[in-house]
């Protein structure tokens, strides 16, 4: 601690460093700048080092003119590092996972594989720096490692270097010790990929630990399922028999609310996955649908119409203590919470005819229509609480041009992008904990299905493929 | 005289009915009045309207993910990465049919063009090879900072262990990124076109948080100076230090250069 802090203010306070541009910087003055100055390359942005021997403190400039690329990232197989019969299955699962996980990251350029040279190393030794940051991998970071299975241990062992920085090219040394079973594999590949995500991301955590909970039909009622976020591992929640929709993970992942089709009315549900059943939740009467939790978990905000129209209430997470919020006429419904602040709401509201998406404050004030035309509903907030995706008919009406798609809409400015096109009908985004994914349901297929894409439209990617799925829900963390 | 009578008794008769119309006439009159005031007199409006003015056909910022290099403009994201529009199929003309002569066909003569009835030609077109709007890679607004409409920036780094920037250049990459897809441009006043350069520094402690923000160089124009430490304050976290670095926090100086 007070090491740096020392050195940091004893080099600054008696000699303020001139900030020098290289633009502006003569040419004897860069010639021996040039001598003594390093000037290290990195991936496209210029940055140059002046090393100040008297201060030993460097001072970085880089500037861009043409944003930032993503980084070029090789990941090559891993080697195995034992003799035994079970590494091939293993590393198969671990190489795949793996590589699918960088490559859904959305935040790297993946090196294909054909371009790499032919002997892949599996420790620090056997990294030739050269054949991999030259042509024609050109890149700048190289993840690789080893795994053995050795009885029923599997043990792994991975590295990410820095491939054109020969001096100190080491960002992560890993090792893992887990079961050698296929699942085993997967999660320790997981958990390397979302290691790397988290160094080279900007410390935002990598989904590959993420679930996605939906409503899918294949079981012949409509039950809530859940999925790993690359659609393995589907697995049924609830056998409630009925008709269950929306549903909704709380911020811990410990509780599932949605709506279910009672008796005699729609009621909201919560269902627990510690304990594997439902959990009480009084009912109210009238039709009660789309739950939504508060980022800190205490709260639910659902649609209501208990009082008769369709209204937002709040309610405490076990349901008690619930008031309603919105006064006004015609339905309000599709509560969804700022997930950054967890001070506004934004709903759908049918007030002036079709509906459209309005935020409000979370005491039900300040209510602010964010959609100019058209059909708007399904909003739902991006974790850093910027944007809201929503699904919106921009022309709406027979004849109209246009379809049910995806929008990316900037809460402040009210600026908007459109994300899906050309493909059937578009709806219930919901954001990956990362801020960098969405998922959706679309019909573009031939039936509802579950699909992902990146939060700028790209990468789209079919999930789901059996029984009609909706209404996907990412979860939290 | 019975007549006479008879014809005064009617008129007389009328006026009890006409005056019971009148009054339920007005009775209805007034519980339409009062009933709608009561059903309609609060509520329908209330916010209504708030978004009604045109929303701007522009792009949506700091997304966070790495821009693309090939800046667009296109409201619809798009995965074709291609730079070039593809070359337009080439047309084969059929070949000319041979005229068939007629003997009674008038031939009408020629207007004679002087130079005066000429029309300048129009200049010929430029083939470019651009690529059409909404059709050039994904979206990629103003969310990579450095690239929106020429605005660029750079930064500075001051650490404590001596050679931050060479040691950990994948760091000092993570840091460029993530204050670029954090600098939200609308916030800068829209009559500002360019501006001087302005110098943020800024802490960044072993959890790889920021602190102690801070504007070194003002641009001169408090609007940008704001976004531009807004920029820092909006980010939750760099990421971790390297494990490997001695120092316990990193100093670095960020420059934002605004040009509209």
């Amino acid at each position: 601690m007070s090491h740096g802090m020392l050195n940091a203010s004893k080099c600054r306070n008696p000699i303020k460093v001139p900030r020098i541009s290289t633009e502006r910087m003569s040419p004897e003055v860069w010639k021996t700048a040039r001598r003594l100055f390093v000037v290290p390359t990195l991936a496209g942005a210029l940055a140059v080092v002046l090393a100040i021997p008297s201060l030993a403190q460097d001072w970085i400039r880089t500037g861009t003119g043409l944003g930032l690329e993503k980084v070029r990232l090789a990941a090559s197989d891993f080697k195995p590092s034992t003799q035994d019969p079970k590494n091939t299955d293993l590393l198969k699962t671990f190489n795949d996972t793996l590589w699918n996980d960088l490559d859904n990251a959305g935040i790297f350029d993946m090196v294909s594989k054909s371009f790499y040279p032919l002997d892949v190393p599996g420790n620090p030794a056997e990294v030739r720096f050269e054949a991999w940051s030259g042509p024609p991998p050109n890149a700048s970071m190289l993840a690789f490692g080893d795994l053995g299975a050795t009885g029923n241990n599997l043990v792994v062992h991975g590295w990410l270097y820095d491939v054109k920085n020969v001096g100190s090219p080491q960002v992560l040394g890993k090792q893992y010790t887990d079961a050698a079973t296929p699942d085993a594999a997967r999660l320790t590949a997981h958990k390397f990929a979302d290691e790397i995500i988290f160094r080279l991301g900007g410390g935002v955590p990598g989904i590959a630990e993420s679930k996605i909970y939906f409503v899918s039909d294949r079981s012949g009622h409509k039950e809530i399922w859940a999925m790993d976020y690359d659609g393995s591992n589907q697995h049924q929640i609830t056998h409630l028999g009925s008709i269950s929709l929306s549903p909704r993970i709380s911020p811990d992942g410990s509780r599932l609310a949605f709506s279910s089709l009672g008796k005699t009315s729609w009621e909201i549900m919560v269902y627990s996955l510690d304990l594997n059943r439902l959990v009480a939740f009084p009912k109210f009467g009238g039709t009660n649908l789309s739950p939504s939790w508060s980022p800190d978990g205490t709260k639910l905000a659902f649609a209501s119409s208990r009082g008769g129209e369709s209204n937002i209430y709040v309610g405490d997470a076990a349901g008690t203590n619930s008031r309603r919020l919105t006064t006004d006429r015609g339905p309000d419904v599709g509560p969804t919470w700022n997930r950054k602040t967890g001070a506004q709401i934004a709903f759908v509201s049918g007030r002036t005819g079709l509906p459209q998406v309005y935020t409000m404050e979370a005491d039900g004030t300040n209510v602010q229509r964010l959609t100019d035309q058209g059909y708007a509903v399904s909003p739902s907030w991006s974790p850093n609480g910027q944007f809201l995706t929503l699904s919106w008919f921009r022309k709406y009406g027979p004849g109209a041009p246009g379809a049910n798609d995806i929008y990316l809409m900037d809460i402040a400015s009210k600026q908007w992008v459109q994300l899906t096109h050309d493909g059937g009908k578009n709806d219930y985004p919901s954001w990956s904990p990362d801020g960098r994914h969405i998922v959706f349901q679309s019909s573009r297929s031939g039936s509802e299905q579950i699909w992902t894409m990146l939060a700028d439209g790209t990468k789209v990617q079919q999930l789901t493929f059996s029984g009609r799925n909706s209404q996907p829900n990412w979860s939290w963390k | 005289m019975q007549a006479d009578a008879e014809i005064f008794f009617e008129h007389s008769g009328l006026r009890k009915p006409l005056a019971l119309s009148v009054v339920l006439h007005l009775a209805i009159t007034g519980v339409i009045v009062f009933f709608g005031v009561i059903l309609h007199g609060h509520g329908s409006a209330w916010g209504a309207g708030g978004g009604g003015d045109a929303i701007g056909v522009s792009l949506v910022s700091t997304v966070p993910l790495p821009a693309s290099q090939v800046q667009t403009q296109n409201v619809l994201a798009n995965d074709s990465k291609g730079l070039t529009k593809s070359l337009p199929q080439e047309k084969t003309n059929e070949p000319d049919a041979i005229p068939i002569a007629d003997k009674h066909a008038k031939t009408k003569p020629k207007p004679v063009i002087t130079a005066s009835h000429q029309k300048t030609p129009p200049p010929p077109a430029e083939e470019t090879n651009e690529v059409p709007f909404g059709q050039g890679g994904p979206v990629s607004g103003p969310y990579g900072t450095f690239s929106a409409a020429g605005a660029k920036g750079g930064f500075g780094f001051q650490g404590g262990g001596g050679d931050f920037g060479t040691a950990y250049a994948w760091y000092v990459r993570v840091v460029q990124q993530k204050v670029s897809e954090n600098w939200l441009k609308y916030e800068v006043d829209p009559n500002i076109h360019q501006a001087n350069r302005v110098y943020v520094q800024f802490d960044i402690n072993r959890s790889g948080r920021p602190g102690n923000v801070q504007i070194e160089q003002s641009s001169g124009v408090p609007s940008l100076d704001q976004s531009a430490v807004r920029a820092i304050q909006r980010i939750d976290t760099f990421g971790p230090l390297p494990p490997d670095y001695s120092g316990s926090k990193v100093t670095v100086e960020f420059w934002f250069d605004y040009k509209r």
